[in-house]
């Protein structure tokens, strides 16, 4: 044990100073490694199928009966946005409440293991069928379209894993907060109580429509309601996407500043971001539904605009990344109007790859707000432009802030070094995933503009000529899913070399200081049951005219249909 | 401070133009679920005026806010009716009504007596107002007949949905704070 930790005579100080000096404790740390561990081994499987899929979108490869289009996007949609982030997230985050709290409790660690147990089970579930053809339904798996039932008891064990994680977290914050009356949540376990907030909240709506699927996979019940099942759907959809997000942008407030050198943010108004994006969120669903029917037009309008709200965190975030930048760069001598980001440590992967991430998010929060419009929205609906969105946003905003972690959380947890090879090695795999996204992506989006619709496997319409002028682009498409390909391989080995072979040490995890002179940040920040009765409020007045409508008015239900 | 009251003038100023009146109207859970609170909350926002003005008159006749928060609860019952809200729409003189009584006789007195009130108050009118809310959905959901001649059957049924899930988020909130010991934490 290290000499400079003074003995205060209370353990709990005792204790947070031995896991600020010692780093994070063995059980703890298993656990991180664990969901660390399957989200890059997701990645590693999902990047080759959608490598497949690129190849086969430029009619490059013509998939085999036993594996076909369908089931590989299926498999690709749910390894990446299901299996990836939800397995980053609460990695990452349990790291940070280990870290910030002072340990996690016994208790809450054994929660960790059943819900990691338990999404592993669901996902082998969901997989069988995948293989076997019976649930080529993708990700979305929207109602008319039926899979197996095998699939949605699968989504169904997913969901109470996920639940176990978010109830863990709950019960270590409130732990935290008793031992430590008066004082703020540490700002990293204000964003993980967020983020486990909306994956609670936010997945209520599809364990409803999946327990309505059910009994109609299973054909005890004749029809559904495709409407309500699709606004569960993106009730849900919606918020997993932005607890990505979410999950991004803490790395943004508190993690990056700290590895510049700088402070990060003023602590209140990042609360503030916090709070809003948890707020606002659920309701923002209907974005994916504007072209719909069956809802009216005022709807729609309101709609439109609680979408369009959370733009406004989105861009204070902006602003704040630029203003730490800026201070911390004039700080260390920058000079000049923009003279200063000469100052920053280009060459630090732990920084290069999230900044990246950052100005990504410019383009593809464009993106985002031109789609959020109705006549805009007429014309990339359901084409490769929505997948371009995606993967811009996804694939580069969120999956590039994930790898940047990947550089430090990994030493952290598994108390190795990041040597200057590997940094060298992950600017690269940044290098190649920027160039690789941004020719995957620009081709997706302006192949989508010409008419080129998304989830459909190669094809020329026998040959029609508008068709066939997609060509073109669909192969930048493959160039760049090859190049991402290159990137996955990287990134994986940097992963594994990081928790096994890295050479020893103590690496710190980065969590960057308030200013000095900052005022106190108020007590009400704290009020968690009230932001959650807001919210309640909110996602009221979004869906109940709007579902009464659906169910009261309802057409004749669906039957089941397998449309592959 | 006297910023507020502006602010809340300014409120209740938009509110009355025709255009944004009529809109709000013309849906029936959007006159009742955001009208309605918008106009008390413009009078939350101009108590200020009210209270720097009369400070005697609220010293003396609420002193410890139960009188206050007694006439805001008579002013929102009574505009839960559905009688009520069809008057409103049909004679002028209970559509003037609307737009006095709940700023100035719902949001004045919430605002003056809120701070006054025991936490035993404070629950106790959520508690009356979570009852009063899945009693009105119930009313508006399983009502057999049209509620309202300017309303159709549908919108009756989805503010009653409106009504169930405010009680819901009432409810939470008094689950939060009947489990949350504050003087714990801080
Ligand atoms: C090696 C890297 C990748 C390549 C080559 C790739 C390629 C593709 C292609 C070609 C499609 C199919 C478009 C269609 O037919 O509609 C697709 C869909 C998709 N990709 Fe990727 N992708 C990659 C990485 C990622 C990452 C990192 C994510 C998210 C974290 C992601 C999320 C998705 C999603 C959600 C879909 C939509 C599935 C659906 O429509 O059901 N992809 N990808
Ligand atoms: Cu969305």
């Amino acid at each position: 044990m290290e000499t400079v930790i003074k003995q205060t005579g209370k353990t709990q100080a005792f204790k947070d100073k031995a896991n600020k000096v010692m780093g994070i404790s063995l059980e703890d740390a298993k656990i991180t490694k664990s969901y660390l561990s399957v989200a890059f081994l997701a990645i590693l499987l999902g990047g080759i199928l959608g490598l497949l899929q690129g190849l086969n979108r430029a009619g490059m490869l013509e998939l085999p009966a036993w594996l076909n289009y369908y089931q590989v996007l299926t498999a690709h949609g749910l390894l990446l946005v299901v299996v990836l982030s939800a397995f980053f997230t609460i990695g990452y985050f349990y790291a940070g409440l280990s870290h910030t709290l002072g340990g996690l409790l016994p208790k809450v660690r054994k929660m960790a293991w059943i819900g990691f147990w338990m999404k592993i089970f669901g996902f082998v579930l969901a997989v069988i069928p995948i293989l076997m053809n019976e649930a080529s339904v993708m990700y979305t798996f929207y109602p008319p379209m039926a899979a197996s039932p095998i699939f949605y008891i699968g989504l169904v064990f997913i969901v109470l894993g996920v639940w176990m994680c978010a109830f863990g977290a709950f019960i270590n914050v409130a732990s935290w907060r008793k031992r430590n009356p008066g004082q703020h949540i540490p700002i990293l376990s204000f964003f993980a109580t967020g983020v486990f907030v909306l994956l609670f909240f936010g997945s209520i709506p599809v364990a409803i429509e999946v327990f309505t699927i059910i009994p109609w996979a299973f054909g005890w019940v004749e029809t559904i309601n495709v409407m309500v099942a699709r606004t569960l759907f993106w009730a849900f959809g919606h918020t997993l996407v932005n607890i990505w997000y979410l999950t991004a942008v803490s790395a943004w407030y508190v993690i990056v500043p700290k590895i510049i050198g700088g402070r990060r943010w003023n602590d209140l108004l990042t609360r503030i971001v916090v709070i809003a994006l948890v707020i606002m969120n659920i309701t923002g669903g209907f974005h994916h539904q504007i072209i719909d029917p069956g809802i009216s037009e005022p709807v729609k309008y309101m709609h439109v605009f609680m979408s369009l709200a959370i733009g406004f965190p989105s861009l204070m975030t902006a602003y704040a990344m630029f203003a730490v930048f800026e201070r911390t760069a004039r700080k260390k001598g920058g000079r000049g109007l923009i003279g200063w980001y000469k100052k920053l440590p280009w060459g630090d992967v732990r920084f290069l790859a999230p900044f990246i991430a950052m100005a990504a998010f410019i383009p593809a929060g464009a993106g985002g707000i031109v789609q959020s419009t109705n006549q805009l929205n007429q014309v990339v609906h359901n084409t490769m432009w929505i997948v371009g969105h995606f993967h811009l946003t996804l694939g580069m905003s969120v999956v590039m802030t994930f790898f940047g972690i990947s550089y430090w959380l990994i030493p952290y947890v598994s108390k190795r070094m990041l040597t200057p090879q590997i940094n060298k090695l992950g600017v690269i795999q940044t290098i190649i995933w920027t160039l690789g996204m941004i020719i995957m992506s620009g081709a997706m989006h302006w192949v989508g503009l010409l008419g080129s619709p998304r989830r459909t496997s190669y094809s020329t319409y026998f040959d029609n000529a508008t068709a066939l002028s997609w060509d073109p682009y669909l192969f930048f498409l493959a160039i760049g899913g090859t190049l991402l390909m290159i990137g996955v391989l990287m990134q994986v080995y940097a992963v594994f070399y990081l928790m096994f072979f890295a050479p020893k040490g103590n690496t710190e995890f980065p969590v960057a200081d308030v200013e000095e002179d900052e005022a106190p940040t108020p007590r009400w920040t704290e009020r968690w049951g009230l932001w959650i009765v807001c919210m309640i409020v909110l996602v009221g007045m979004a869906y109940v005219i709007p579902l009464v409508d659906f169910i009261v008015n309802a057409p004749p239900g669906s039957p089941p249909y397998k449309t592959w | 401070m006297m910023k507020s009251s502006v602010y809340g003038l300014l409120l209740l100023l938009v509110l009355m133009l025709p255009p944004a009146a009529d809109f709000l109207e013309s849906i029936m859970i959007t006159h009742m679920h955001m009208q309605m609170p918008l106009l008390v909350i413009s009078g939350i926002f101009m108590a200020k005026f009210f209270q720097n003005r009369f400070t005697g008159f609220f010293s003396k006749w609420n002193e410890n806010g139960v009188p206050g928060i007694l006439l805001f609860s008579i002013i929102l019952v009574y505009w839960s009716l559905p009688r009520t809200m069809d008057e409103a729409l049909t004679l002028t003189s209970v559509e003037v009504f609307k737009f006095i009584s709940l700023p100035f006789l719902g949001g004045v007195p919430l605002r003056d007596s809120w701070p006054k009130l025991s936490s035993f108050w404070k629950h106790a009118l959520i508690i009356f107002f979570t009852i009063l809310f899945l009693a009105l959905g119930w009313l508006y959901i399983w009502s057999p007949v049209q509620l309202c001649n300017n309303y159709l059957v549908i919108e009756q049924i989805t503010l009653g949905w409106g009504f169930i899930s405010t009680a819901f988020a009432m409810v939470i909130y008094l689950i939060y704070s009947y489990f949350m010991d504050f003087s714990k934490y801080e």
